[in-house]
């Protein structure tokens, strides 16, 4: 984050009203389906309402988000020349905002339309007030998918491969993955692997499902694995 | 003496607590688990905590709660050590121990300054232990007092303290705070009968998981952005000798430990505030009151007590408002709630009334604790400070392999890894934006609590003034309107002291590249439609061709 700061005082913080934009955009949308997704019971009190507490989780998270995304330092960016020149680009997007926020309040009602209109607004706003350190950012947002991506694998495997076996595979296979090439790490992750499944497989016996394939292990072998490993 | 008899008999009741293998067994790996913990830069105790806390539920109560304190109130420890040897905090709360602890280290004195980070850190924690035992009996009288609406002030209060003590990030730390209460509502509401925000899916009408958001907000984020980062070449000094000089030291400035101490038991208490604020105002006091202030962030003994001290003394005060009102202050407290309620043991006015020994022998657990910890580090620090070489990349996927166990035993199902997945992903952005987690976490666990607190105590609430009738309703009532004066308060004075600075600072000089910048803007745009204009003009003529 420092960089930016000390390079560029003027700029907007990376990411910052990207997160910003798109926490409001899901409050948003959350808010818009407030009606549709709790009930309002007929003779029963505010406070025992069944949408009084989302209505305030998700309300605060629309309050304090504008909020937070307004005060964020901005700086519009530089629009394609044919934009900046041309007047008639800008009447007609304004009016086209206008249209939309307006059509939908005389359609929803102005109470129900106010999140579609806040989003139309945080879209236009989120649109043109990122710059490419955001997009830069957003790079490395959508990089640690590959990470998770790992974990929903190893995850998706162990019922079928056992835990001991899978565990085994992967620590060394991402310790390889993250650049550790020399044996060393590599042993030390499998090592490792070995420590995690025996402390807490098989001494703290937390509940792991045992493997598919350990079904074709010879019957005296089956249940020992299934309950160790 | 009557009284020292009931409290020697106290202690005799609560020990039989701790007289057994399992909970010996759970101190030591609590004690040594936890320094280690502290010691590697990039883990912490909310990492180690979140994925231990699935593996305690098929625990003792008093088994799992001493290992999660053990690792909770040794950490500390632990993180002073790379703090004072390589610059870099072990654990968030060390960070204030490096601007005295690294200056020492640089001018040959790295063996007197571990030596005085773990006295100091071990009178903390005594101290601690030692007000919190004395206090018990005082809690015992003060929590039947709780009612409802007590209850729901007092973690409103613990959730506002929680946003404002983020400052700079105080709307964006109320937003996830809020994010945190609409997480809890999520599922079957209990008292109509009707699903909220399920969006039909079989999988929400349980609700979401405490333990799978933190356990993707704190562990999974955590492996992330260690995969994500380098590895940092590390240069460790070689430290010989004895530890024990720093006792002789910390005697020396009884009134700095004490002071610290006391702070630190006094934020402990109050929820949402923690070592932080403990550790800055105990060091904000050190430093005026010394006679070298001139001293403090280049090596000074007196800065290091200080911060040593207030930190280690947080972790048995904040078991109060969780213990006396099951209101946790902080995320950790928070994860340990958890634990409370698997075991069918409610925290809150009846646990002292009814349980006082368990809440004894938890203090107990605490004290022995940290003698553990002391003896451990003055035997072991040599062999300890090795840790601080485990390459970050390499403790990510430690950590990713370790978050499996966490998330999967709970429940077997791989719809929680998926939510965790996404949590860790939501972490790793807000650690990348430097925007704070802790609020989502209280807001789940106050969130519920306020809900059904405020439903109860509606029902005899006729005026909105009846709501603060009672003293304590009423004290808590002034506080939560305090902190928010105080806050506004801040944040005008800040706006005023930023406007008084951009004025001051503003010479034609120095905002060149500004002026240049609007210059050019303005041709490109104000003038440069005129320009145009004046052209179109003249081209209509020009246009037509002979």
């Amino acid at each position: 984050m420092s960089d930016e700061i000390s390079e560029h005082p003027d700029r907007p913080l990376r990411g910052q009203i990207l997160f910003a934009a798109l926490f409001l955009i899901c409050a948003l949308v959350l808010l818009a389906g407030i009606e549709e997704q709790t009930k309002w019971l007929r003779k029963k009190a505010l406070f025992s309402q069944p949408r009084f507490w989302p209505a305030v989780g998700v309300g605060g998270m629309v309050l304090f988000t504008a909020l937070h995304f307004w005060q964020l330092p901005k700086k519009p960016r530089t629009l394609p020349r044919w934009m900046r020149e041309a007047d008639w680009f800008q009447w007609a997007e304004s009016l086209f905002w206008a249209f939309a926020a307006l059509s939908l309040s005389l359609w929803l009602g102005p109470l129900r339309a106010a999140p579609y209109v806040g989003l139309i607004a945080t879209v236009r706003l989120a649109w043109l007030f990122t710059h490419w350190v955001d997009r830069r950012e957003f790079k490395i947002w959508l990089s640690v998918f590959e990470w998770a991506g790992w974990f929903l694998a190893y995850v998706a495997l162990v019922p079928i491969l056992g835990y001991l076996p899978m565990t085994l595979l992967f620590a060394p296979m991402l310790t390889w993955r993250i650049g550790y090439r020399d044996r060393l790490m590599l042993w030390i992750s499998v090592g490792f692997a070995l420590f995690v499944v025996l402390v807490f497989k098989s001494f703290l016996q937390v509940k792991i499902p045992g493997a598919a394939i350990y079904e074709y292990l010879p019957s005296a072998l089956r249940s020992f694995f299934i309950l160790n490993f | 003496m009557d009284l020292i008899y009931a409290f020697l008999e106290q202690i005799g009741a609560s020990s039989s607590y701790l007289a057994r293998w399992d909970v010996a067994l759970a101190l030591f790996v609590g004690s040594v688990g936890g320094v280690l913990i502290g010691a590697i830069p990039g883990v912490g105790p909310a990492v180690a905590i979140a994925i231990l806390l699935p593996a305690t539920f098929s625990m003792d109560p008093i088994v799992g709660l001493t290992v999660l304190l053990g690792i909770y109130g040794s950490s500390m420890y632990g993180g002073s050590i790379p703090a004072i040897l390589i610059n870099t905090p072990g654990t968030a709360v060390n960070a204030l121990t490096t601007y005295d602890g690294y200056p020492m280290t640089t001018r040959g004195e790295a063996r007197r300054a571990l030596s005085l980070a773990y006295s100091s850190s071990f009178f903390g924690g005594v101290f601690s232990v030692i007000c919190l035992i004395f206090f018990a009996p005082v809690l015992a009288k003060i929590a039947p007092m709780f009612g409802s609406r007590e209850i729901f002030l007092a973690a409103l209060l613990g959730l506002i303290l929680v946003v404002t003590a983020h400052h700079k990030h105080t709307l964006i730390a109320a937003a996830m705070a809020c994010f945190g209460i609409w997480l809890n509502t999520i599922g079957l509401h209990t008292a109509s009968f009707s699903k909220r925000y399920t969006y039909d899916q079989s999988w929400l009408s349980g609700g979401v998981n405490l333990i799978v958001v933190v356990l993707g907000l704190f562990a999974l984020s955590q492996a992330f952005t260690l995969l994500q980062g380098d590895d940092e070449k590390v240069r460790l000094t070689k430290i010989k000798g004895s530890f024990f000089q720093g006792f002789r030291e910390l005697a020396r400035h009884p009134r700095i430990a004490g002071v610290s101490a006391s702070l630190g038991v006094l934020m402990g208490m109050i929820p949402g505030v923690g070592e932080f604020t403990a550790q800055f105002m105990s060091y904000t006091y050190a430093q005026k009151s010394s006679k070298r202030p001139e001293d403090f962030g280049h090596g000074s003994s007196e800065g290091l007590i200080a911060a040593e001290t207030a930190n280690n003394a947080v972790p048995g005060a904040a078991m109060i408002p969780l213990l006396a009102l099951g209101i946790p202050g902080e995320a950790l407290t928070a994860m340990m709630l958890s634990v409370f309620y698997v075991h069918n043991v409610i925290p809150g006015p009846q646990l002292f009334q009814n349980d006082m020994d368990f809440v004894v022998a938890l203090y107990l657990a605490l004290l022995v604790l940290n003698v553990l910890v002391v003896m451990f580090l003055l035997i072991a620090t040599n062999q300890l400070i090795k840790v601080v070489k485990i390459p970050n990349r390499f403790l990510g996927v430690c950590i990713l392999i370790l978050s499996f166990v966490g998330v999967y035993s709970l429940r077997n199902s791989f719809t929680d890894c998926i939510l965790a997945a996404a949590f860790g992903i939501f972490g790793f952005v807000m650690k990348r934006l430097q925007l704070p987690v802790v609020p989502i976490v209280l807001g789940m666990v106050l969130g519920g609590i306020m809900e059904v607190k405020l439903r109860s105590a509606m029902a005899r609430v006729k005026t909105p003034l009846d709501f603060i009738d009672r003293p304590i309703a009423a004290i808590l009532f002034v506080m939560i309107v305090l902190v928010l004066i105080l806050h506004f308060r801040r944040v005008w004075l800040d706006h005023s002291k930023r406007k008084a600075n951009e004025w001051s600072t503003s010479h034609a000089s120095t905002s060149f590249p500004a002026i240049l910048s609007r210059r050019r803007n303005f041709i490109l745009t104000e003038r440069g439609k005129k320009v145009r204009g004046k052209r179109k003009t003249f081209s209509r003529r020009s246009t037509d061709k002979r």
